[in-house]
């Protein structure tokens, strides 16, 4: 990990706390960010909500907490598309 | 030959229109009227009108074209003891030919009951710290205000932790809770600038508070030192605002995504892997995506970045 790299990342995180808390400009919501540190290129990717998401979509089936250990370490290769 | 005040005042009410406090308001929550409270700044901020801009009576022409130039915009001006009607003149006077006053001011307001917004006044050591966003129009008085009742909290005192902690708590946000079970190892040094050398095998939350508290002895630093869990996230997260998330490792991510879903807390989320990073905002109140929408599930172990 080049030791600068979170510097520029943190930096926008912050600015983005500081814009949600005075409710001023455009905040990175629906947005993803990507920054190319070599090549320095900062792109924004539109992002979309997914109404079949398990825990923040339509018909929710995560409605509590779960053991996230497990979770991460179970194989996903069947779900992941 | 000698004017009174009260006869200035009768003379502006007679040559400009003025609004009961019920007929402003109705126009206020129509959009696009501009309101101004003329008063000055003391007076302003124990107690104004929703959505007024603080332009003091001896600014007003001097400021009103930067604020709307076209001549035929919606203006509503009010002050104290017939202020707002001379301001109403003075614009009049300026060429803006949609502009009315409140008649009684902001008494009058007040009397017939209507709402009334006071911003948290800065002390003044605030005042003074913070002169720098005091200047920009976006920030001001009333934006630091918010900054220092806003509470915010950083998950991970790493490497994204870091630079976000130190100009959080530099800016004034006032409350700032870090998350961190971690100790600081020699490997960390070369990017997680809260630590230094000194801090090298104590917890990063306790060496974050330290480094913060110097940098800004206004800030209330609330260090968290446990492993973030199932079992007492949600005794953590329901006290803050906004929830940043600097953490290096997939289930805290999820954890985090879940419980703020459940929450409806922002999340601030970036990540960081050898010269790439990414940020986002997931609102988390099922307007915009949350974490698992983009990932559903975890990459394979042997495939995840450490």
């Amino acid at each position: 990990m080049l030791g600068v790299l979170p510097g520029t990342v943190g930096l926008v995180q912050a600015t983005e706390v500081v814009k949600l808390i005075l409710g001023q400009g455009d905040p990175l919501i629906g947005r993803l960010l990507m920054y190319d540190a070599l090549q320095m290129n900062f792109n924004t990717f539109k992002i979309r909500r997914d109404k079949n998401c398990p825990v923040c979509g339509d018909n929710p089936t995560i409605t509590e907490l779960m053991d996230y250990q497990a979770f991460c370490a179970m194989d996903h290769s069947d779900a992941a598309d | 030959m000698s004017t009174t005040y009260e006869t200035l005042v009768a003379r502006a009410e007679a040559s400009t229109t003025g609004l009961s406090p019920e007929r402003a308001q109705e126009k206020i929550n129509a959009n696009g009227t501009l309101l101004i409270d003329v008063r000055e700044r003391e007076n302003y901020i124990e107690g104004y009108i929703p959505g007024a801009e603080n332009v003091p009576r001896g600014f007003l022409e001097l400021r009103i074209e930067s604020m709307d130039n076209d001549r035929s915009c919606a203006i509503i001006v009010y002050g104290a003891q017939g202020q707002g009607a001379l301001a109403a003149q003075a614009l009049q006077d300026m060429g803006y030919s949609d502009v009315a006053y409140i008649q009684g001011d902001i008494d009058a307001w007040q009397n017939a009951g209507l709402d009334i917004n006071q911003d948290r006044a800065l002390d003044k050591a605030e005042v003074q710290r913070y002169s720098r966003h005091l200047l920009i129009p976006e920030v001001g008085e009333r934006g630091q205000g918010k900054l220092l009742d806003a509470k915010v909290l950083l998950i991970g005192a790493g490497g994204l932790g870091s630079p976000t902690g130190l100009y959080l708590a530099a800016t004034g946000i006032g409350t700032l809770g870090i998350v961190d079970a971690d100790i600081v190892d020699v490997t960390n040094l070369q990017r997680q600038i809260l630590h230094g050398t000194s801090d090298l095998g104590r917890l990063k939350a306790i060496s974050a508070y330290e480094t913060l508290k110097e940098i800004n002895p206004g800030c209330n630093v609330v260090p968290h030192t446990d492993y973030l869990t199932s079992d007492n996230i949600m005794d953590i997260l329901p006290e803050y605002d906004i929830i940043v998330n600097g953490c290096d490792n997939f289930p805290t991510r999820y954890l985090v995504n879940d419980a703020c879903v459940f929450l409806k807390k922002p999340i601030v989320d970036g990540s960081i892997f050898r010269f790439e990073g990414q940020v986002t905002v997931y609102t988390c109140d099922g307007e915009g995506p949350c974490y698992r929408c983009l990932y559903p599930a975890p990459p394979p172990a042997d495939l995840a970045p450490s």
